[in-house]
């Protein structure tokens, strides 16, 4: 566990400054001095100003609230959403679990950003609609994973015994079936976190994420695009926040497939093992 | 465990490395897989940045900027106009006068071929014009020429008929381009906008989609010969890009630069900045039916008080833009001089605030990408600093205009926004912006109503300009909206252009001059 | 233990001919849903019919436009004779530049394939590369130097390395162009950019793939036998990961194809990424529903083509066994 401290450390860190913002922040964030645009970084604004004159540090100290928040937000909607539909596909079976099962296909096989540009399109661009959109187009993974998982679980021995004993199925799903199928979808969820953050950075990228004046990593780094010439600290660091951030997160991630789901290592095994909707045996 | 290099394992090396050798020649086939689309650089060809690529080279569909500045030198105009004192110039049409208050008449230039060597005729004139009146041709110019009834010849000259007495025929009229009618009907539209053949000073040449489009000079042109010989429009959607483009001299010319690249190509000494007021306005418009605080004048008499025109106009244009009276540019027709300029007065705009009972309120601003984010926000910044708070409400494009121009009126307090008619005319302006039941109005003033209705039918310059007074001091009374500034256009070039740009925002070859370095 | 795949599940497999009508029925049926679900979304994101008129256009000019297009009949009739026309081939004209939106997507395909190979060539040569040293140099320098860069790649958002990239290699030493299509050189910093994630991706099952395979008996035959690393590689470990790490590449290819659209507005790559979001914003209706039908088709096809490729082979032939 020795190899996690620096991750964990630096989580912690991002969470302080999301929390500690408003104490944190040198500067308003939101404070326009059209003056001092694009100055570059500085005694008085470490990472440079923005095209309004905004201190860059302050703008990325309050991001991280933006980025954290959908991110987290996003995982836990999609990932309560898509266990729940998981496991009742697995569960129950039937033309129920076929028809979840094949609106799991059809997400699955958009392209993220067609769907994600598609769904703010129709609700509009909004942190809210941010997490909704993102929590639409990701809960097919949890839904898989808990899916296999139920149907694995339910071929047990000791669920079939459960069965027979006549207990109501709710009570064995959730007393058998979901502690099964929590580990898994915790994996799952530490996995896609990283990429939730990436997502909304690159959906603010777009434009399609939250709006002005709300400071946000991908709308900071949009701007650097458009200066990117003249003003190299607006694209370099939000972007360097975001890569640790994903960094901490990734390891994280991996540190909690391994310990939680050691014989899933393999990216490829895990998705054959998903598609294979068969009761099975007990492997080691 | 040692790196055991056995003697047969030579050739396996040799096999893996050929092996990766293929693998890179592929990503090197697999990109000139698609043939590379590299300038020409004859003499005298010129190759131009754009922002986008033209969505049609048919000149009687979309008319925005990047799309004619490729077509109007492909095609001939009715008429142009004067680039330093915008007066009407004989083009295609070499005289004109009104025979009556409904009929116009305009003498043919004779001797004018197509580029495929048919003539032009006044025949192909009223079909230019009569192309674009009909409906199942679905022009999107149908409203600028929507005063035309129909076109129609008489001998050799073009006869337009209106509906209705209309003043800014001939205006409309500068931007008219005109098409061989035999062969659009020989090959239909479609094909025509792929393969387009116009009279005009350049021959279209070549286009790869989505990248660029290519223009020659055209040896049958009727004008002087130009100096440059071809042109090569490139689509490249990023500013910074063509500004890199520029100085590392792979483009010659940038259009539609920002204040911002401006400053940055005017720090290098081999470009230098071209730039022109323009007609367009950057304006406010308020929501006086339902726009909460907004619905009263005060509040908006303060709004106009509370803005820092200067320190946009010096900080977010960076001296690219310059003050105006009212949402017209001295360029138009009906501009009034006798109006003030806006003022900045935060003094009185907290004044008028209290007055109204506004302070500590919420207004919520409409916008959406297309509208520059930075004017916007600084704009909320200076109503704050008066006392009124502003929401930013911002969606993309196509939820934007649904909102704004709900007939119901259920948007926001206020929006910005740029607006240019292409007309030089106060009707151009006001009319869509104020008139009752207007997509854009969110006002209602039945004196005013009068007042544009009649200004758009009197033919007669003086009167037209009583009437655009009076209607202006009523804009100016009630304050439904209010203009920011006058735009400039500014495009950035080497030292092989040499060319003076109008105010017209038009981007005619033929008055370019390249230099041989 | 990295396990890649438990045999006896890959043996369990049917590839029947009915297993197969069944996944190909499913597939069909999710590409089905795909489209209806986007026809009806885009319908309630908005009107096309005010951003193709002018400035000073009338509420009945954009009546006008609305009837032309078809978009003021009812949804139900709309999406009945879209289909009908779909299962024809005619995908439609595009609203904004009045062609069929088949040909636009004709035009801008090459491009996004194109940058799609590129990077796809670029992350197999790094990553399989990467994958293999590690795992053969376990606990070695290599690892502890390439592990990280992985790692890395992994994390860097794609338009974050393309920007830095522009800023490095276009702005900073002029080298390379920053945007649109301009020869082969110019395809180099996109290609970079799509790369690096897939790279990691490939490094990880490589590496993973490699390392089971190098706890298999015939491996330690193979060495008590005298042969070198090298020999090793390419005679047994080869063969044997090729199977999931091409597995991985397919799904990555296809992931490529759909998903560069932030590359590609970074790079204004004129394809199909450039091409989603400006329709999208400008709602062209045709347009987008033709992009999401063809990205949603490569997709499942290649997700198909993979399935039933692990289907048909089984491992237990050409992995492990005896030495050649």
């Amino acid at each position: 566990m020795k190899r996690l401290t620096v991750p964990v450390a630096v989580l912690g860190l991002y969470l302080a400054v999301a929390l500690l913002a408003p104490l944190l922040a040198p500067d308003d964030p939101n404070a326009v001095t059209l003056a001092q645009r694009l100055l570059p970084p500085q005694a008085h604004h470490l990472m440079g100003t923005d095209a309004l004159g905004r201190d860059v540090l302050s703008r990325t100290m309050y991001g991280t609230r933006v980025s954290l928040l959908v991110a987290a937000a996003a995982v836990i909607v999609a990932g309560v959403a898509g266990v729940a539909l998981g496991m009742v596909a697995g569960w129950r079976g039937g033309w129920l679990g076929a028809v979840i099962m094949r609106v799991v296909d059809s997400v699955l096989s958009v392209p993220f950003f067609l769907l994600a540009i598609l769904v703010v399109a129709v609700l509009g661009p909004s942190l809210v609609n941010v997490v909704v959109c993102l929590a639409m187009v990701r809960w097919p993974r949890y839904a898989r994973v808990a899916y296999s998982t139920t149907l694995q679980t339910r071929g047990r021995g000791f669920v079939r015994a459960a069965v027979a004993t006549g207990a109501p199925g709710r009570w064995i799903v959730v007393r058998h079936v979901l502690p099964e199928v929590l580990p898994v979808a915790i994996v799952v969820g530490t996995l896609e976190f990283g990429l939730m953050v990436v997502y909304e950075a690159s959906l603010s990228f777009l434009g399609l994420g939250v709006q002005p004046p709300t400071a946000s990593w991908g709308s900071i780094l949009s701007d650097g695009q458009q200066y990117i010439a003249t003003a190299w600290w607006l694209a370099t660091f939000p972007g360097l926040a975001l890569f640790v951030l994903v960094l901490a997160v990734n390891l994280l991630g991996d540190a909690a497939r391994d310990r939680l789901d050691p014989a899933r290592r393999a990216a490829v095994t895990r998705r054959r093992l998903l598609r294979r909707a068969e009761p099975a045996e007990v492997t080691a | 465990m040692k790196l055991d290099l056995i003697k047969g394992s030579r050739r396996r090396r040799a096999r893996t490395a050929a092996g990766a050798l293929t693998a890179v020649a592929c990503l090197g086939g697999a990109a000139c897989g698609i043939r590379p689309a590299t300038a020409d650089r004859a003499p005298g060809t010129l190759v131009i940045d754009t922002a986008n690529y033209p969505s049609t080279l048919d000149p009687g569909k979309q008319y925005d900027a990047d799309t004619y500045a490729v077509y109007r030198n492909i095609f001939d105009q009715l008429l142009r106009r004067d680039p330093r004192t915008q007066a009407l110039k004989p083009w295609i049409a070499t005289s004109w006068k009104q025979t009556d208050a409904t009929t116009w008449r305009f003498a043919i230039r004779p001797g004018v071929r197509f580029s495929d060597g048919s003539p032009l005729t006044a025949e192909d004139a009223a079909f230019s014009v009569n192309r674009i009146l009909d409906k199942r041709f679905a022009s999107q110019q149908f409203a600028n020429f929507s005063m035309i009834s129909k076109a129609t010849t008489d001998g050799a000259d073009l006869v337009v008929h209106t509906a209705q007495p209309a003043p800014t025929l001939l205006t409309y009229l500068t931007t008219l381009s005109v098409v061989p009618e035999r062969y659009v009907r020989r090959v239909g539209d479609e094909r025509f906008a792929a393969e387009p053949i116009g009279s005009g000073p350049y021959v279209f040449a070549s286009a790869t989609a989505g990248s660029q489009v290519t223009v020659k000079a055209n040896p049958l042109w009727w004008g002087p010969r130009p100096s440059v010989r071809g042109a090569v429009f490139r689509a490249v959607p990023n500013v910074a890009s063509r500004v890199v483009d520029l100085q590392s001299r792979k483009a010659d010319l940038a259009t539609t630069l920002t204040p911002d690249a401006a400053d940055q190509i005017k720090r290098d000494p081999r470009l230098a900045v071209l730039s022109t007021p323009t007609e367009r306005v950057a304006y406010l418009a308020f929501n006086t039916i339902k726009g909460g605080p907004a619905t009263d004048p005060r509040v908006r008499r303060a709004i106009a008080a509370a803005i820092d025109y200067a320190a946009l106009i010096r900080n977010l244009q960076r001296g690219y833009a310059k003050p105006v009276n009212s949402l017209l540019t001295p360029l138009a027709f009906g501009y009034d001089k006798a109006l003030p300029d806006a003022r900045y007065d935060p003094a009185t705009a907290r004044r008028l605030i209290a007055e109204a009972g506004a302070r500590g309120k919420t207004v919520v601003m409409d916008t959406s990408p297309s509208f520059n984010p930075q004017i916007v926000q600084a704009i909320q910044a200076d109503l704050a600093a008066v006392g009124l708070t502003v929401d930013i409400r911002s969606t993309d494009q196509p939820t934007y205009l649904k909102k704004v121009q709900d007939p119901g009126h259920n948007w926001g307090s206020l929006r910005f926004g740029r607006w240019s008619c292409s007309c030089l005319d106060a009707d151009g302006v006001i009319y869509p912006l104020f008139h009752t039941g207007g997509i854009w109005s969110s006002y209602t003033d039945p004196a005013f109503d009068r007042l544009v209705e009649q200004g758009r039918r009197v033919i007669d310059p003086e009167r037209r300009a009583a009437l655009y007074d009076q209607a202006f001091r009523v804009l100016a009374r009630d304050l439904p909206g209010l203009g920011l500034f006058q735009d400039y256009a500014i495009y950035g070039a080497n030292s092989r252009v040499r060319w003076t740009p109008d105010a017209q925002e038009s981007f005619y070859l033929d008055t370019m001059e390249v230099r041989r370095r | 233990m990295t396990a890649v795949l438990p045999r006896r599940r890959l043996a369990a497999l049917p590839a029947t001919p009915r297993y197969l009508a069944g996944r190909i029925g499913q597939s069909l049926l999710a590409l089905f849903g795909v489209v209806t679900i986007v026809f009806f979304a885009l319908r309630l994101s908005g009107d096309p019919a005010r951003l193709l008129v002018p400035e000073g256009a009338t509420a009945a000019d954009i009546a006008r436009v609305r009837a032309r297009l078809g978009l003021d009949d009812s949804l139900w009739h709309q999406y009945t004779t879209f289909l009908g026309h779909a299962v024809r081939g005619d995908l439609g004209y595009s609203y904004v530049q009045n062609r069929p939106a088949t040909d636009l997507l004709a035009e801008r395909l090459p491009y996004t394939a194109n940058l799609a190979v590129a990077a796809l060539v670029l992350s197999l040569l790094f990553g399989v590369t990467a994958g293999a040293i590690t795992a053969l140099r376990r606990g070695r320098w290599q690892e502890r130097v390439l592990m990280p860069i992985v790692l890395a790649g992994q994390a860097m958002p794609a338009f974050w390395t393309g920007l830095l990239l522009v800023l490095l290699f276009s702005v900073g030493l002029r080298w390379l162009p920053s945007t649109g299509y301009d020869g082969p050189l110019s395809l180099l910093l996109p290609s970079v950019t799509l790369a690096s994630l897939s790279a990691a991706a490939i490094a990880r099952v490589t590496r993973g793939a490699m390392l089971e395979q190098l706890s298999q008996d015939y491996v330690r035959t193979a060495r008590a036998k005298g042969a070198g690393t090298w020999r090793l590689v390419t005679r047994h470990l080869a063969r044997n990961t090729a199977i999931p790490v091409l597995t991985v590449a397919a799904l990555e290819l296809a992931n490529l194809l759909g998903g560069a659209v932030v590359t590609e507005v970074i790079f204004a790559w004129p394809g199909l990424g450039q091409l989603t979001v400006q329709s999208v914003a400008a709602r062209d209706f045709p347009v987008v529903q033709a992009i999401v039908l063809l990205a949603s088709a490569v997709y499942v096809v290649v997700n198909l083509a993979t399935d039933l490729l692990y289907g048909v082979i089984d491992p237990r032939v050409s992995s492990g066994g005896d030495h050649p």
